[in-house]
């Protein structure tokens, strides 16, 4: 296998990774505090929709231009991602509904509402929207872009999207672990009843919980679209939300550690569409190494290899107070 | 146990009986959904600068207000029906069976393969073998998260999700290996699927005999599934199983105590649904299709999830709630003719209607058992305050996904 082919698969796993870190990090957030959310697939569905739309209509429409319109496009897609999300959050913490029964109509709502969406914002085109739309300046990264013997791919022509998702994990650690609000955060995840005699009010931090996951995964899905692949589609999230599910279950709710796992599994996707020719993986079908982070998740949460440990009052019904 | 079915009888003698009071309240709720999911849409339809009524009935029109479009509605209801009752048998026992999908994609690829190999047969036993195979297939696919489930505790939600995601990639290796197509001529463009199944191997249509047109595809899977629907109903209501699966649903604690073997229990009703799940793809690739194409309907595992919460639960329930969806679905056909409003607004107001649904049901079991707890407290008894969970309804947080991603047995190992 030629040398670059490898830093080239590299490069591409650090597109995913960027997808399957924020998504996570959205995931993260939520269970944290308390509230399961599997419709982190849909978030990101409303999230492409919408960040597609945003980056067209901030850079031309409002002819904000570079770099602008794109970023705008992106919080767009956040804020209607964190929108989409408030949905969960009624239905979860203020009328208690099942975590679980609630993520699956997330999920089942985001497809037909990304449609409905995209009829209205791209001239009635249902399922796509034109390809070819406006994003970010690509950046090589400096020191790492002028490594020898085609390692530099690996560093060039990444979206600054990349980076910023990568330098995530510093604010989200620090808020999470030295903040009050980020300990409170998690105290409501961990023992709702002792937060709340501490005179925290669980249902507000789980709300806001539940709102950032929708804003992380909006803006992952806004990347996927508008700056990775330059348009909306259907489908086009293939399911990635779950994979970010697989490596939050497999971090143990730890965003250091996530880091590690989204790189993973964003590593496995690249693997097909660049080392298809590679020792090893040439015997294996493509298909089968697209199934390597649900059956690494699968054996993991069997306890084969170590346990994982989730926040211990995730998906409990809280009684106290936020009621219907 | 014998506690389950005579809860506070002091109490209840006050008011009308349990199953009664329980059974208006999930009517209520149910109307109640109706209306907010109606009421919303009419806000939608009235932005557009259309007439709500006007909208409802071409709706109604398209779907049943003609023999073609009822024949089409039964058709979209078939597999819809497999589906939640394929959820509803794991609810009854506390289990959260969201690989509905995963199996039944799973389970259309061992189906095509039975077409694909064993065409030599007959009719009959074609068709038989296919259909087995896609209940074992189901089963297959629904045995892995059950197995880890008892054996390990590894919650049955995480690894479903995970399976359905490595059902996605089976099918796709499938029609890119073995099952893919030789039987299309050199160079015609044709999209990715299995070999035609033989012709003795499709179900019949009986759309013809009640002047169908066969464009809806109606086909006797239909009476297979309403079969398939008593037959779980019996199942719950009638049979030791289902009796030791109710116990488990409600109360793990007491069913243990009286004997019933959990882990048992819960396997059992994780293979009876990945059967039925079996089910879900023969519609589609037996009766719309005739062969395993790469673009198939996705999906319909996570609606029969909506669709057992909109019948309760309740098998026959189920049948009508499918049907439900089906007119809604068909609905689309009106939209795309008559109206400016887009095809997809009845995925909206599918999505509206289920919203409420869930959350009216939830509002309701809880003023149910807050009722039931406040006349048992009058009348001096303490009573189990898993109280309406007896008549069917859906279940709370407390019963189902509660403790998702919680593996019970193991706290504070990392």
């Amino acid at each position: 296998v030629p040398f670059t082919d490898i830093a080239v698969a590299i490069q591409i796993s650090f597109t995913y990774f960027t997808i399957i870190y924020l998504t996570g990090l959205g995931g993260l957030f939520s269970e944290r505090s308390g509230i399961v959310n599997i419709g982190l697939e849909g978030l990101m569905i409303v999230g492409t929709v919408t960040g597609a739309f945003g980056a067209r209509f901030f850079t031309d429409t409002l002819e904000l231009g570079l770099p602008w319109g794109p970023l705008f496009g992106l919080l767009f897609g956040a804020l209607c991602g964190a929108v989409f999300a408030s949905v969960h959050a009624v239905a979860t913490i203020s009328f208690r509904v099942d975590h679980i029964v609630s993520g699956v109509v997330i999920n089942l709502v985001a497809i037909g509402l990304a449609r409905f969406l995209s009829y209205a914002f791209f001239n009635g085109q249902s399922t796509q929207s034109d390809p070819g739309g406006p994003h970010l300046a690509r950046l090589d990264i400096p020191l790492l872009s002028s490594l020898p013997g085609g390692l530099d791919r690996a560093f060039e022509g990444l979206s600054p999207i990349v980076v910023l998702a990568a330098l995530m994990v510093f604010p989200v650690w620090y808020s999470l672990n030295r903040l009050r609000w980020g300990l409170r955060l998690r105290s409501c995840g961990e023992n709702p009843e002792a937060t709340r005699s501490l005179g925290v009010s669980v249902p507000l931090y789980r709300y806001q919980g539940v709102l950032l996951s929708g804003a992380f995964a909006g803006a992952s899905g806004a990347f996927l679209a508008a700056e990775v692949i330059g348009n909306w589609r259907e489908g086009q999230t293939l399911g990635l939300g779950f994979i970010a599910l697989a490596a939050l279950i497999l971090s143990n709710w730890n965003p250091i550690r996530l880091m590690f796992f989204a790189w993973l599994f964003g590593f496995a996707v690249a693997i097909p569409l660049r080392l298809n020719d590679a020792p090893v993986i040439s015997l294996l079908p493509e298909q089968f190494i697209r199934m390597i982070p649900y059956i690494v998740t699968i054996v993991a949460i069997a306890g084969f290899v170590g346990r994982v440990r989730p926040p211990a009052a995730a998906g409990k019904a809280y009684e106290g107070g936020g009621g219907t | 146990l014998a506690t389950e079915g005579m809860a506070a009888p002091v109490a209840v003698s006050r008011s009308r009986p349990a199953w009664l009071e329980g059974l208006v309240g999930q009517l209520v709720a149910l109307l109640a959904s109706f209306m907010i999911a109606l009421l919303a849409g009419s806000l939608l339809i009235l932005a557009y600068g259309e007439s709500p009524a006007g909208v409802y009935s071409s709706i109604f029109e398209a779907s049943l207000g003609s023999v073609d479009g009822i024949g089409y509605v039964l058709a979209i209801a078939t597999p819809l029906i497999f589906s939640a009752l394929a959820v509803a048998i794991c609810f009854k026992g506390g289990l959260f069976n969201i690989g509905v999908e995963g199996q039944y994609i799973f389970a259309m690829v061992v189906a095509a393969w039975a077409e694909v190999s064993l065409g030599f047969l007959p009719a009959p036993l074609l068709l038989s073998a296919t259909l087995i195979a896609a209940m074992v297939g189901g089963m297959v696919w629904a045995a892995v998260p059950g197995i880890l489930k008892v054996r390990t505790g590894a919650h049955e939600v995480v690894t479903t999700i995970m399976m359905n995601g490595i059902a996605v990639s089976f099918l796709a290796w499938a029609l890119n290996g073995p099952l893919r197509f030789n039987d299309a001529p050199e160079g015609a463009f044709v999209d990715l699927r299995s070999n035609l199944f033989p012709e003795q191997g499709l179900v019949g249509d009986i759309g013809e005999i009640f002047g169908v047109t066969p464009g809806a595809h109606l086909s006797w899977l239909l009476f297979l599934a309403i079969s398939a629907a008593v037959v779980v109903w019996f199942l719950i209501r009638r049979t030791r199983l289902g009796y030791e699966a109710r116990a488990v649903g409600s109360s793990p604690g007491s069913a243990r105590a009286g004997g019933v073997s959990i882990g048992a229990t819960q396997l059992r009703l994780f293979l009876i649904s990945g059967a039925l799940a079996g089910l879900v793809g023969m519609q589609q690739i037996l009766a719309d299709r005739g062969y395993l194409p790469q673009n198939f309907v996705v999906a319909l595992g996570f609606t029969g999830i909506a669709v057992a919460f909109l019948g309760q639960n309740n098998p026959i329930g189920i049948v009508f709630a499918a049907i439900l969806w089906g007119v809604l679905s068909r609905g689309e056909v009106a939209l795309q003719i008559q109206s400016e409003i887009p095809r997809e607004f009845i995925i909206i107001l599918q999505g509206i209607l289920i919203l409420s649904v869930v959350i009216t049901y939830q509002i309701a079991k809880r003023r149910l058992a807050a009722r039931q707890l406040q006349l048992a407290g009058e009348a001096g008894e303490l009573v189990d305050s898993a109280g309406p969970s007896e008549s069917g309804g859906p279940r709370g947080p407390e019963e189902t996904g509660a403790e998702a991603f919680a593996p019970v047995d193991e706290r504070g190992a990392t």
